[in-house]
């Protein structure tokens, strides 16, 4: 029997190694890995030109799990992912005999609540019917920016429920069943209360705009 | 072929950016030679981007069943076609938050523009193929880079967590979404998105009309009439 495939796709325009989408897709991938599947990374703002897509698309075509892991942009994914998702749903409609591929979703947002990455993970199940891809479920994460892009184990305590639920997820996945309920109900848990988190983003911004020396013109009109 | 913006008042070159009170001189001298109102009143805008992708012109009766409708109403009226228009994707990087507070640190393309016609206008219209029950990707280019429009610091609305105002007002909101055949599942979906998006940007008020690729002009003006009135009527009402 093959070795069975992963395929990773990190839907984040920042930097490689900075992103919260990266931390969370790569967390589920070495859990895979863990369990005997081989894996690959593939970042979307890397896969625009037609090569790269293309690179992507075989992999995935080859692949037996596709994953996911997109940041919130503006209530659903963001326009390099929603693209990426256009042309690969053209590309498999077009495909000759479909490939048996499933699909998992993986969502996070800045705001602390995971009910506004809902939206999203409804447009990634539509995506993966009409991509022919087979939904095992999909995982909202509220309060993403208290990962810092770090890797979550050197986040430490406040990922364990995190890490939980994705190893749940995981576990599914090696084992060919869909994501459970416990899982998502894991994410769901607040690694930071929400008032909290909303006070330390406040700082934070504020911090930021005086290392930048724009705090007096932090909430300037420039377009009016 | 049509150019990517369009100012339908006069039919005049896409507005640069300038100075608050230039931008009040040039809102006093352009006057809509259709739409005649005492100088003192206000004149409303409309924002519409056609979000169709390279190649689909099912959208395209559409928009022409929506400008004459918003004509009608006596709006003036900014279009942009998304895919003519050269447009960065955003970055992620939150400097408009914080690094030039309001402005998104990509210049030379349309960002900017797009989104001071986006804060400026009445109402905004999204013209989108519906994909996977959400915007197109061009749509989402454009709303993507809009998130200089809010301030990074957080409120709460009904109990969940979404960012301050930048602004003192924003645009009504308006989508007008194509589906290539009925499904509830998106429709549904894309519904969501577009209230979604109006509580994130603080709109006075949304509406929603999804219709159906193909449907004849008549039945066009007719659903687009009654799905948008939410958000015409008040643009009508100024204009009265």
């Amino acid at each position: 029997m093959s070795t069975r495939r992963a395929v990773l796709l990190v839907g984040s325009a920042r930097p490689r190694g900075t992103g919260n989408s990266e931390a969370l897709g790569g967390y589920v991938l070495a859990r895979l890995a863990e369990g005997g599947m081989d894996t690959e990374v593939f970042h979307v703002a890397r896969c625009q030109r037609p090569e790269r897509e293309r690179f992507l698309f075989e992999a995935v075509d080859g692949a037996d799990l596709f994953v996911l892991s997109a940041p919130l942009y503006v209530d659903s994914l963001p326009y390099l992912v929603t693209r990426c998702c256009e042309r690969m749903a053209a590309h498999r409609a077009a495909m000759q005999e479909g490939s048996a591929v499933r699909f998992l979703a993986v969502v996070n947002c800045g705001f602390p609540e995971l009910e506004h990455t809902r939206t999203a993970l409804d447009i990634c199940r539509v995506f993966a019917r009409q991509a022919g891809l087979a939904w095992t479920g999909g995982l909202g994460l509220g309060g993403g920016e208290a990962i810092g892009g770090r890797p979550l184990e050197e986040v430490g305590g406040m990922t364990r429920h995190v890490r939980r639920g994705l190893d749940l997820a995981a576990a599914a996945l090696l084992a060919g069943r869909p994501i459970p309920e416990e899982a998502q109900a894991l994410l769901a848990r607040p690694m930071i209360p929400s008032r909290l988190y909303t006070f330390i983003g406040d700082i934070g911004w504020l911090k930021a705009a005086r290392r930048q020396g724009t705090l007096r013109r932090l909430r300037d009109r420039p377009l009016r | 072929m049509p150019p990517a913006s369009t100012d339908l008042r006069l039919n005049l070159p896409p507005e640069p950016l300038r100075p608050r009170r230039a931008m009040e001189n040039h809102a006093q001298i352009t006057v809509d030679p259709e739409t005649v109102r005492p100088a003192t009143r206000p004149a409303t805008r409309t924002l519409v981007l056609n979000g169709a992708l390279p190649g689909d012109e099912t959208l395209a009766p559409v928009e022409e069943a929506l400008l004459a409708l918003l004509r009608d109403v006596g709006s003036e009226v900014r279009r942009y076609s998304m895919r003519d228009v050269p447009l960065a994707y955003c970055q992620g990087c939150f400097e408009c938050w914080t690094h030039s507070p309001g402005l998104c640190k990509t210049d030379g393309d349309a960002g900017r523009e797009i989104a001071a016609a986006m804060i400026r206008s009445d109402l905004m219209v999204l013209l989108t193929p519906i994909t996977f029950g959400g915007y197109s990707s061009e749509i989402k280019k454009a709303m993507d880079r809009s998130i200089c429009l809010v301030l990074p610091f957080f409120r709460r609305v009904n109990g969940e967590v979404h960012h301050r105002r930048r602004y003192r007002r924003y645009p009504a909101l308006a989508a007008v979404g194509i589906l290539r055949e009925p499904d509830e599942e998106q429709e549904r979906i894309f519904r969501t998105l577009v209230e979604r998006n109006a509580l994130n940007m603080d709109s006075p008020v949304h509406s929603v009309c999804v219709l159906a690729a193909g449907t004849p002009p008549p039945a066009l003006r007719e659903r687009l009439e009654a799905d948008l009135k939410p958000v015409l009527d008040p643009v009508a009402g100024r204009l009265a």
